[in-house]
C-alpha cells in the first residue's frame, strides 16, 4: 500500500528486491531489539532487508569528507549547472524518483541510462523490431499448462516465480500438478532448487549461444519444415521433436527467460527467435512470451522515461531535444570513450552485480542507498532512502503491466530520490513542467 | 481578482445561448455573476471573438500500458514531431503516440481542457492515472474496463444477483478511480484467451455458460442502477469485420433500452455488399441511433495517415495483425483482467477499404440528427491522432470542402457513398454541443461543459476566421481554471489537472469475496490493487474531484 504507516501494510508489504515484486511480506520486531525483519519473502528478499536496516542513516560526503546536506547540494548543483555533456546513469529508483531525474535531465541536458539497460535493451530491441505476443504473471499462474524455460538461472533470479507463478497451489483453468515444465539451457550450474525439481522438468541441454538456433529450428519443425532436428551439434533432435510437438499440443504454452542471464552479443536476436516462436504457435493454439526483468527498477526506469519523453532509455534531452540512439548511448561505453564530463549515479536500492559504482573519469554525484560501494570517490555522495524501506512509491514489476505501491517500514529521515533531486532542481532554478 | 471577458459572441449550449454578444466573468476560477456595479480588475476584449466552454474529449487513448508500448514501438513518431523544450514546457513530442506532457501541450493549445482515458485495465489503473497526472493542462479521467475478466464472468456463471454485480461493479470504480465502466467485445478478449477467434453477441463464451449479450446486459444494468452518469461505454463485437452491423444492432439491443453508449461506432458499420463485399451501413446505423434515444455514440473518425492502433481488443487486433504498418505488431493477455494490441496502421486514400471507413464516419456524423448524442472522436490514436480534430471540424461545416475531399478519394469507394449527396453542414453551435455540451452532460460533469456561473472557468476564445479548421486549430486564449495558459496557440502557463471520478456506494461485503478471489488467482494483493484518495494526491499526482452519483432502487 502507499503508505507511511508499517502497521498498515501486515501481509501486503512489497519486495523491491527482484523483479517479482511480491507483495505479500510482513515485517516483525526481531530477536533481541534487533530492529525488524522480514518474516516471509524468500532467502534474497530477508538478505537484503536485513543488510538494508543493519545499515545506518549514513552522511553527506564530498570528496569523501563528512559534510552538511546543505553543503553537498550545493557543491551537486554546480557540478550540474557546469556539466555540458553530463550522464545520468544507474536509475535504479522508483517512479516519483524518476520523474525527478527526468526533469532534471531534461534542464541538464543529460543522457539517461539503466544500471541494468543492457539486459533491458535484449528485449526492447525485439519489442521494437517486431513486436510480441506476452503475457502477465496472473494469467500464466492460471493458464499455462506448457511452461519453456530459456537458460538456467531464472529459479535463482526470481526465486518466487514457481511459488507464485509456475506451479501456484492452485490455479482456474490449468491444474498445476498437471503442468510441463522444459528447460532449455546449460546443464550446469548445480541441482535446480526443490520446488522445481519437484515438478520433474524435462531438461534439454543447450549451451546459451546455441539457443537461438535451437529456436529456429524448434520453428521449422513446428511450421512442417523439412529440418534435421539434430542439426545442432551436443543437442538430442529427438528431445526437441518431442518439444515441438508440446509445443504444438500445448492450449496456452508459455516461453520465459531473464534477459539478465543472455549476456552475450547480440542475445536480442535469441530473444526475437523464440518471440516469433510463439507467434507461429498462436496461428492454431494459443501461447505467449513471459519476459523476466524489472530487477532494480529497470522497467521503472524505462517506463517512466518512455511516457514523459516519448522515448526509452539510452536516449537524451541534447540542446533541448530529445534523442534516441539504443546502440550508442550505453552509459559503460560513454564512460569509457570519455563522452561525459559529468556523471549523475542514482541508486537506492543494493545490486549484487555490478557491486559499486562506475569508476569514471569524469567527476561524480552518486545519489545511494546509504552503504552502496564507489568503484572511485565520487565528487559529492549523497545518502537516500530504499523506496519500500524509507519511503513509499511505485514500482513496476516484470510483467511492466503493474506498477505496485512500496510502503515504507521505518524512519530514518533519509530523502527520497525524488526529495533530493527536487531540491538539485530548486537550487538550479525555475522548473519548467 | 475579477476578470471581465467582453463583448465575445458565446457559444454555450448548454444554456440555450447561441452566438450572442454578452460578457463573462471569472473570479477565483469560476464562472460568477459578479454584483450589480462591481468592475473587474483585468478586461479581455473579445469583440468579434468567439467564445465557448474549454472542450472536453470523451474517448482519446491518452495513457497506460498500451500506449506507453506503442510509443516504445514507435521512435519514428518522436523523430518526426519533435518539440523542443522552452522555459515553460518538458521536451518530447510524437504526434500519434505523443509523449504525456506534449498530449497536454497540444490538446490546451486546440482548446481542450479535459480529456478522458478510455480503457483503463483495471490492474494498470495506476500507470494510467500516472500517465495523465503527468499531462499537463488537462483534467483526466478513466473508464475501467470490465466485462472480460474472469472475477465477473465467474459470478455471472454462478448465478449471483444483480445485487452482487452492481456491489463489484461500484467497488471496481473506486479502487481504480475511474469515472465510468467500458466494456470491450464483451466476453471476447477472455474468449480469446481459450483460442476463440471470433465471438458473435449470441454466441456462448467458450468456457463460461455465457454470451456477450448477457455481459452487455449485467452491465449496462448495474451502471444504470448504480446512478453512474455515464452509460455504459461500448467498444462492440466484431470490430473491423465487414458486416458487423448486425452485432452493432444487436448490441444496441443488449442494453433492453437503458443507456448505453457505442464508441467508434464507424469500426461497427459496417455492410458485406458489392464486389469487394464490404459497403457503408452508416444509413442503418444512423437510422437505429435516431429512432432510441437511449443510445450515443462517438464517431471513431479514420483520417489519412500514418497512425497506430491501440486496443484492448486483442481478439481484433491480432486478428488485424497482417495489416501492420510499419509491419510490427504486440498483443498481450494481461491478468485474468483484460489484454492489449498495438498494431500500427497506415490509412490511405486510395485504399478502397480505408477510403471507404473515412466516408462512413462522416456519414455517422451527418446522418445521426441529435448533436447531443454523437460525439467528435477519432478513437486517437486509432481512426487518427487527435491533433486531426480541426480538420474533421471542417469536414462537418464546410460541405464543399467536403466534396473537394469526397472526389481525391479512391473512386470506387466514393461510388459506394452517399457522402456527396449529405448537404447538412454543421453550426457552430453543434460543434459546441458535440464537443463541449453534450460530453459534460454525459459524463456527469455539472461543473464544466458550459459558461453559467458557477462552472468551472474552463474557456477557449477562438478567433472568428472564414475557415473553421484555422479556427479550431488555434485558439486566441484558453483559461484553465480562470487561469490564462494558451494565448494564440501556445502555452503561455502550465498547470496540472485533477482526476474525476465517480463513486457509487456499495455494500463492502463484496471486499471480503474479491480479497478471497485475488488470494486464491492472483499475484496481488487486494490492499495492493485498490488505489487510495491519499495515493492519487500524494503519490501519483493528481487529486480526486468526485462527481455525484444519482442511485436508482434496483
Ligand atoms: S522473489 Fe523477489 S520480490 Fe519476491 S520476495 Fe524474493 S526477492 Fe522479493
Amino acid at each position: 500500500m502507499w503508505t507511511s504507516d508499517p502497521a498498515q501494510t501486515p501481509g501486503n508489504l512489497t519486495c523491491p528486491f527482484c523483479g517479482l515484486a511480491c507483495d505479500d511480506l510482513s515485517v516483525a520486531p526481531g530477536p533481541a531489539d534487533a530492529g525488524l525483519v522480514l518474516v516471509n519473502g524468500c532467502q534474497t528478499a530477508r538478505g537484503a532487508f536485513a543488510g538494508a536496516m543493519a545499515a545506518g542513516p549514513g552522511t553527506a560526503l564530498i570528496k569523501g569528507q563528512p559534510v552538511s546536506l546543505e553543503a553537498a547540494l550545493a557543491h551537486a548543483a554546480g557540478l550540474l549547472a557546469a556539466a555540458r555533456a553530463p550522464l545520468f546513469g544507474g536509475l535504479v529508483t522508483d517512479v516519483n524518483g524518476m520523474r525527478a531525474v527526468l526533469e532534471l535531465a531534461d534542464r541538464c541536458g543529460a543522457l539517461l541510462d539503466h544500471v541494468g539497460a543492457d539486459a533491458l535493451f535484449r528485449n526492447l530491441l525485439v519489442l521494437q523490431d517486431g513486436g510480441w505476443m506476452t503475457a502477465t504473471l496472473t494469467e500464466v499462474r492460471n493458464r499455462a499448462d506448457l511452461i519453456l524455460i530459456l537458460g538456467r538461472e531464472v529459479p535463482h533470479r526470481f526465486p518466487r516465480l514457481c511459488e507464485r507463478v509456475l506451479l501456484p497451489p492452485e490455479a482456474l483453468f490449468s491444474p498445476p500438478g498437471e503442468r510441463r515444465l522444459v528447460l532449455l539451457g546449460p546443464a550446469e550450474p548445480g541441482p535446480l532448487p526443490a520446488e522445481f525439481a519437484a515438478a520433474n522438468p524435462t531438461l534439454i541441454p543447450v549451451a546459451l549461444a546455441d539457443l537461438a538456433g535451437v529456436g529456429a529450428l524448434l520453428r521449422g519443425l513446428i511450421a512442417g519444415r523439412p529440418v534435421r532436428a539434430d542439426a545442432i551439434p551436443g543437442v538430442a533432435g529427438a528431445q526437441l521433436k518431442q518439444l515441438a510437438g508440446w509445443l504444438c499440443g500445448a492450449r496456452y504454452a508459455v516461453v520465459t527467460w531473464a534477459a539478465g542471464e543472455l549476456a552475450f552479443p547480440h542475445a536480442e536476436l535469441t530473444v526475437q527467435a523464440f518471440v516469433e516462436l510463439v507467434r507461429d504457435l498462436n496461428r492454431t493454439t494459443r501461447a505467449a512470451a513471459l519476459p523476466l526483468a524489472g530487477t532494480l527498477g529497470d522497467l521503472t526506469a524505462n517506463q517512466v522515461c518512455t511516457w514523459q519523453t516519448g522515448y526509452p532509455l539510452r536516449s537524451g534531452r541534447q540542446q533541448g531535444r530529445s534523442c534516441y540512439e539504443p546502440l550508442l548511448y550505453r552509459h559503460q561505453d560513454l564512460l569509457a570513450q570519455g563522452q561525459s564530463d559529468l556523471l549523475l549515479w542514482v541508486q537506492a536500492l543494493p545490486a549484487a552485480n555490478p557491486a559499486a559504482t562506475p569508476a569514471a573519469k569524469c567527476p561524480t554525484i552518486v545519489l545511494g542507498y546509504p552503504g552502496l560501494a564507489c568503484g572511485r570517490v565520487p565528487e559529492v555522495f549523497i545518502p537516500v532512502g530504499l523506496p519500500g524501506i524509507d519511503h513509499p512509491g511505485h514500482w513496476y514489476r516484470t510483467d511492466a503491466v503493474c506498477p505496485l505501491p512500496l510502503g515504507q517500514v521505518r524512519d530514518l529521515g533519509l530523502a527520497s530520490v525524488a526529495g533530493v533531486i527536487g531540491k538539485l532542481s530548486e537550487r538550479l532554478g525555475a522548473t519548467a513542467e | 481578482m475579477l476578470t471581465r471577458l467582453a463583448g465575445g459572441l458565446i457559444y454555450d449550449p448548454a444554456q440555450g445561448i447561441d452566438g450572442e454578444v454578452r460578457d463573462l466573468f471569472i473570479r477565483d476560477g469560476q464562472l460568477v455573476a459578479p454584483a450589480p456595479g462591481e468592475d473587474p480588475d483585468h478586461t479581455y476584449d473579445l469583440r468579434g471573438k468567439l467564445v465557448m466552454a474549454g472542450a472536453i474529449d470523451l474517448h482519446t487513448h491518452i495513457g497506460g500500458g498500451k500506449v506507453n508500448i506503442a510509443r516504445t514501438m514507435l521512435p519514428e513518431d518522436q523523430r518526426a514531431h519533435c518539440r523542443a523544450r522552452t522555459a515553460l514546457t518538458r521536451t518530447g513530442g510524437g504526434q500519434v503516440v505523443p509523449s504525456t506532457f506534449a498530449a497536454g501541450y497540444r490538446y490546451a493549445e486546440m482548446g481542450y481542457t479535459t480529456a478522458f482515458e478510455p480503457a483503463v485495465l483495471p490492474m494498470n489503473a495506476r500507470q494510467a492515472h500516472m500517465e495523465m497526472a503527468d499531462t499537463p493542462m488537462l483534467d483526466t479521467g478513466g473508464y475501467a474496463m470490465l466485462g472480460n475478466d474472469d472475477l465477473l464472468l465467474q459470478l455471472m456463471s454462478e448465478g449471483v444477483g444483480q445485487e452482487v454485480i452492481n456491489d463489484y461493479v461500484a467497488w471496481t470504480l473506486k479502487a481504480t478511480q475511474c469515472i465510468g465502466i467500458k466494456v470491450v467485445n464483451p466476453g471476447g478478449i477472455n474468449a480469446f484467451k481459450f483460442n476463440a477467434r471470433k465471438l458473435d453477441v449470441d454466441e456462448r463464451h467458450p468456457h463460461y455458460p455465457l454470451t456477450p449479450r448477457d455481459i452487455l446486459r449485467t452491465l449496462s444494468r448495474a451502471v444504470a442502477e448504480l446512478g453512474v452518469p455515464h452509460p455504459l461505454h461500448v467498444h462492440a463485437s466484431n470490430l473491423g469485420i465487414p458486416g458487423n452491423q448486425v452485432s452493432t444492432l444487436a448490441t444496441i439491443d443488449a442494453a433492453e433500452g437503458l443507456p448505453i453508449h457505442l464508441t467508434h461506432i464507424q469500426f461497427h458499420s459496417y455492410g458485406a455488399e458489392g464486389d469487394r463485399r464490404f459497403s457503408s451501413a452508416a444509413a442503418v446505423i444512423a437510422e437505429a441511433v435516431n429512432r432510441r434515444p437511449n443510445v450515443t455514440i462517438d464517431v471513431g473518425q479514420v483520417m489519412f495517415g500514418q497512425t497506430v492502433t491501440v486496443s484492448g481488443d486483442t481478439m481484433r487486433q491480432y486478428a488485424n495483425h497482417q495489416h501492420a504498418h510499419p509491419r510490427k505488431w504486440t498483443c498481450m493477455d494481461i491478468e485474468c483482467d483484460a489484454g492489449c494490441g498495438v498494431v500500427p496502421f497506415r490509412y490511405r486514400d486510395q485504399n478502397f477499404v480505408n477510403a471507404l471507413q473515412w466516408a462512413i464516419g462522416l456519414e455517422l456524423f451527418l446522418m445521426v440528427d441529435d448533436p447531443w448524442r454523437v460525439f467528435l472522436t477519432t478513437d486517437h490514436p486509432n481512426g487518427a491522432p487527435f491533433t486531426s480534430y480541426p480538420r474533421l471540424i471542417r469536414l462537418l461545416m464546410d460541405r464543399g470542402f467536403r466534396n473537394d475531399c469526397l472526389a481525391q478519394i479512391n473512386p470506387e469507394a466514393a461510388a459506394l457513398s452517399n457522402l456527396g449527396s449529405l448537404t447538412r453542414e454543421y453550426s457552430r453551435n453543434e460543434i459546441a454541443i458535440m464537443t463541449r455540451a453534450a460530453p459534460a452532460r454525459i459524463l456527469g460533469l455539472a461543473d464544466r461543459g458550459h459558461l453559467a456561473p458557477g462552472a468551472r472557468a474552463d474557456i477557449t476564445v477562438y478567433h472568428d476566421l472564414a475557415d473553421p479548421e484555422q479556427t479550431f486549430a488555434r485558439p486566441m486564449l484558453v483559461f484553465k481554471g480562470g487561469e490564462l495558459v494558451v494565448e494564440e496557440g501556445a502555452v503561455t502557463r502550465v498547470v496540472r489537472g485533477r482526476t474525476q471520478v465517480v463513486r457509487p456506494e456499495f455494500d463492502p461485503a463484496i471486499e471480503g469475496r474479491i480479497g478471497r478471489w485475488f488470494d486464491r488467482y492472483h499475484s496481488i494483493r487486494l490492499a495492493n490493487f485498490a488505489i487510495t484518495d491519499t495515493e492519487m494526491a500524494a503519490g501519483i499526482g493528481s487529486p480526486v474531484t468526485i462527481h455525484p452519483c444519482n442511485r436508482r432502487s434496483t
